[in-house]
């Protein structure tokens, strides 16, 4: 049975000019499976990771999420929905400024009224699965790009969501930090049975995931499943990519909102 | 483009940062225009009442003008550091400083033109209105809209130099960054500052120990409490802000059971990220408040001084007649009938009073008879006097007078008549008004009375006696104008220090009472106005905060709904984001004065029994209401700005 189901969904922005940004996309994410979005910029990514997150509406289409259609709720409904069911992890780390690494990480618990001692342990036991221990009260100008997305990783983890969204959560690190931020996804969707969605536009994050979706154009390209190696796997996604047409190399990494 | 229509461009794409800082100074060119024409007014051209209340205008314009200043100063650099990563662009395309220098000057001299002249505009039109007023408050048959040139050349010359010390001041706030430094920008810069247990707690000493003091002041100490408190107030205040209150919150912040529950977290640290970042602002926006509040309610105050004017006025109307007066029957006459005609009930006491020397002093005399003394003292409802042969008794004409006779036993003989006194009391109540009698006024019994027929040496007994017309006139406030050919008269005489040649005196206490009360009036309008701009200014500084961090805090919120807060708890989170930054320098402010107030009140009490609580309850209440409608105002456009993405 599958977690996540998209099923035929269109978005298309109305304005001076008309832009079809999904095309009757449609797929299916297993429970525990960690899945990569790739795409040329432009392609859809952000709006489809957008409209699953049900921050943006669907022109036509079903998505649903472990049986419920997010799209069907009342607007507080929808905030119980993602603060319960969803975590996310942006490229540029979304902490709170204000707040310690602690309290970036109890965040989404407090909104929910969990006891505090229940926080407390749980944050404990994160930070120690995370390497963040030293860190708890740190602020977040003080941490480097690896330390400030592992704590954007607990944040996304802590309330135990049914799905994690991910936005290229290595769009900003250096390889050397990449690599331990997939590692740590890659391990907590193996050890915790938990479901990613990544989008990303690095060939090399991709290939720590499940599986590869392309999309272009808003449509459904291809698809590829990993092996035993990743470095085949790596070759292969190459391969789709310059199949895709789009030079991976013109893909900004940054991009305007 | 040019570079001056880059000046232009950078002024008008921001005008939405520079939107409360354009109010604020646009109001303050208005009031200092309005009042300009008030000065420049062709009608008030030598007259008292006028003079009085043009000097207030005058005192306001100055206040205006150093205030002005200081803001344009403060807010000037608060804006140019906000713009600072702009510049840095700017240099790094190969500005020189000098070409920034000419960009900022041009910036600021525009944005001085354009609140000058709308400044002026502004007050032009609402001239009329405030001419209304004003002239319902001076009790002035009309004051008409006039054209001159003069205080549009004032206004114009006030403002152009401001801005252009401002323009000058302001380039050399960012003289000295580095192009790194400038690129960085201004609001990353803060970092943690630590917070010292010693000035926090310093702080609230400060504050309780001005307040208690302020509470427990007495009349001996108040003039100099006044010199101790208020600096010692705004040190505390400045240590509340700086210290003190992040304190508070850290406490705060170390109960989790509290700290970490629903929407309190991000609230509370947003809201003590937000006091950090901009303590120095908070503690000017209270020092002005309290500034604006005290003005106005110190004001507000002295226009209710009527209780003390009333008991040492107690008459009506005095008319006096000296020597060789021919006109005496005519002029009371005359007074007669304008009371009539207006409808006034009186009740006329006629006396004589008569002059001696005193042996113990060899100071002039005026002695009254007691049975006239009594009856006027009737018509008053004061107590009346019962003198036998050789027993006096002091009429004072102030209450401080009847304070300085009370206990004072003097035995003197009146060397003309020989007539020898013991005068061993003062009548409880002032009777007749300063000036209108000797400052040594005895009462005597009738038979001593009588047998006073010499007159003063080298006076004849004619020259040495004088006839007291005194008008018990009950609704005594309505009397104004009334014998007003008479009062000029007197006015003249005074003006000129010419008494000679004038053998009659004229005194009304109701046009007293009007000029009075229609001058404070008129400075309690003045400083209401003044009052309104450092406001205005106070909510500028706030707005402008607020409107620098919003691409932030726009960023925040987009946050905020992902992790799933429902709007409710976003309002709510804004709510108490925004509630601090406006109502704690407020209610510190308030508190302030309300200390302030009670002392003032013991001040009060000192020389006039006058309780200053209702027109402080208006006036706060007033800035109160004004304040929750800016509150809402901003936060309106605040969740609007934070919702658009």
């Amino acid at each position: 049975m599958a977690l996540l189901k998209i099923d035929e969904v269109t978005k298309v922005y109305e304005g001076k000019v008309t832009r079809r940004a999904l095309n009757q996309l449609s797929f299916e994410v297993e429970k525990g499976e960690f899945l990569a979005v790739m795409g040329p910029s432009g392609s859809g990514k952000t709006t489809l990771l957008n409209v699953i997150s049900t921050i943006d509406s669907l022109t036509s289409g079903e998505i649903t999420i472990d049986g419920v259609d997010p799209h069907a709720l009342t607007p507080d409904e929808l905030a119980l929905f993602r603060r319960r069911e969803l975590g996310f992890v942006f490229q540029d780390f979304n902490l709170l400024q204000m707040l310690t690494v602690e309290e970036n990480l109890v965040l989404p618990l407090t909104l929910d009224y969990i006891k505090t001692d229940e926080m407390a342990r749980r944050v404990l036991e994160l930070a120690k699965r995370l390497g963040l221990t030293p860190f708890l009260h740190k602020r977040p100008n003080e941490l480097s790009g690896g330390e400030a997305q592992r704590t954007a990783i607990g944040r996304a983890l802590i309330h135990k969501p049914t799905i994690i969204l991910a936005d290229e959560p290595t769009g900003n690190l250096d390889s050397k930090t990449s690599r331990e931020v997939l590692s740590l996804l890659s391990r907590v969707s193996n050890e915790e049975n938990a479901t990613i969605v990544m989008v990303t536009h690095d060939p090399i994050a991709a290939s720590y995931c499940d599986r590869v979706l392309f999309i272009k154009d808003g449509e459904f390209f291809n698809e590829i499943y990993s092996d035993e190696r990743q470095q085949t796997f790596y070759q292969r996604i190459l391969n789709v990519l310059s199949l895709l047409g789009g030079n991976v190399n013109d893909l900004s990494a940054t991009r305007l909102p | 483009m040019t570079f001056r229509q880059l000046a232009y461009r950078n002024v008008l794409r921001n005008r939405r940062s520079y939107a409360a800082f354009l109010l604020a100074s646009v109001v303050s060119v208005m009031v200092f225009f309005i009042y300009s024409m008030f000065i420049f007014h062709p009608l008030f051209e030598g007259a008292q009442l006028q003079f009085f209340a043009l000097r207030g205008m005058l005192i306001a314009e100055v206040v205006l003008y150093i205030f002005t200043l200081f803001f344009l100063f403060y807010s000037m650099s608060a804006f140019l550091q906000a713009r600072s990563k702009e510049f840095g662009i700017l240099i790094q395309l190969g500005m020189t400083k000098k070409q920034l220098n000419k960009l900022i000057f041009f910036e600021t001299v525009i944005l001085g033109a354009v609140s000058t002249v709308t400044g002026i505009v502004f007050g032009y039109a609402f001239t009329k209105l405030f001419f209304m007023i004003g002239r319902e408050i001076m009790q002035l048959e009309q004051l008409p809209l006039y054209v001159s040139w003069k205080p549009f050349a004032l206004t114009i010359a006030a403002f152009a130099s401001l801005f252009l010390i401002i323009s000058f001041i302001s380039v050399s706030f960012i003289r000295a960054k580095k192009v790194l430094e400038l690129m960085k920008g201004f609001w990353r810069e803060q970092e943690e500052t630590t917070v010292s247990k010693f000035l926090s707690l310093l702080g609230f000493v400060l504050l309780g120990y001005s307040y208690t003091q302020a509470a427990l002041v007495t009349d001996e100490n108040v003039y100099q409490m006044a010199f101790i408190i208020p600096p010692i107030a705004t040190l505390g205040t400045y240590l509340f802000f700086t210290h003190s209150i992040h304190s508070l919150l850290s406490f705060s912040k170390r109960s989790r059971k509290l700290y970490w529950h629903k929407t309190r977290l991000v609230a509370i640290a947003e809201t003590s990220a937000k006091l950090r970042d901009s303590a120095q602002m908070f503690f000017i926006v209270t020092i002005v408040s309290t500034v604006a509040f005290l003005a106005v309610g110190t004001l507000a105050s002295i226009s209710s001084y009527t209780g003390d004017f009333r008991q040492s006025n107690p008459l009506g109307l005095i008319y006096i007649s000296f020597e060789g007066n021919e006109a005496e029957d005519a002029h009371i006459e005359g007074l007669i009938n304008e009371l009539e005609e207006r409808k006034l009930a009186y009740d006329l006491v006629t006396f004589e009073v008569k002059r001696q020397t005193s042996s113990q002093t060899g100071n002039i005399v005026d002695i009254l008879a007691e049975d006239e003394f009594n009856r006027l003292a009737r018509s008053l409802s004061f107590e009346a006097v019962n003198l036998g042969a050789g027993q006096a008794m002091f009429v004072p004409y102030s209450i401080e007078s009847r304070e300085q006779l009370e206990g004072v036993e003097v035995e003197t003989e009146l060397i003309e008549s020989g007539v020898e006194l013991e005068i061993d009391a003062v009548h409880p109540s002032i009777m007749f008004p300063i000036h209108t009698l000797n400052y040594n006024s005895i009462v005597v019994s009738m038979e001593d009375f009588e047998t006073m027929d010499e007159p003063v040496n080298g006076l004849t007994l004619e020259q040495s006696t004088y006839t007291y017309y005194a008008f018990d006139v009950r609704n005594w406030e309505e009397t104004s104008g009334i014998g007003s050919e008479l009062s000029s008269v007197i006015e003249a005489a005074a003006e000129s220090g010419n008494y000679s040649g004038l053998n009659f005196f004229f005194e009304n206490p109701g046009d007293d009472y009007r000029w009075f009360q229609s001058s404070f009036a008129l400075l309690l309008l003045i400083g209401l106005m003044v009052a309104v701009v450092f406001l205005l200014a106070a909510g500028s500084f706030i707005y402008f905060k607020l409107y620098t961090g919003l691409e932030q805090d726009r960023k925040q919120f987009r946050l905020l709904v992902h992790l799933g807060m429902t709007e409710k708890e976003l309002k709510k989170v804004v709510n108490r984001q925004l509630v601090p930054q406006f109502f704690l320098p407020w209610a510190l402010a308030l508190l302030h004065s309300v200390f302030a107030f009670v002392s003032l009140q013991i001040v009060w009490d000192e020389f006039a029994q006058l309780s200053i609580l209702d027109e402080l309850v208006i006036v706060l209440a007033g800035f109160t209401a004004l304040q929750i409608f800016y509150f809402f105002l901003i936060r309106w456009r605040y969740i609007a700005h934070l919702q658009a993405s």
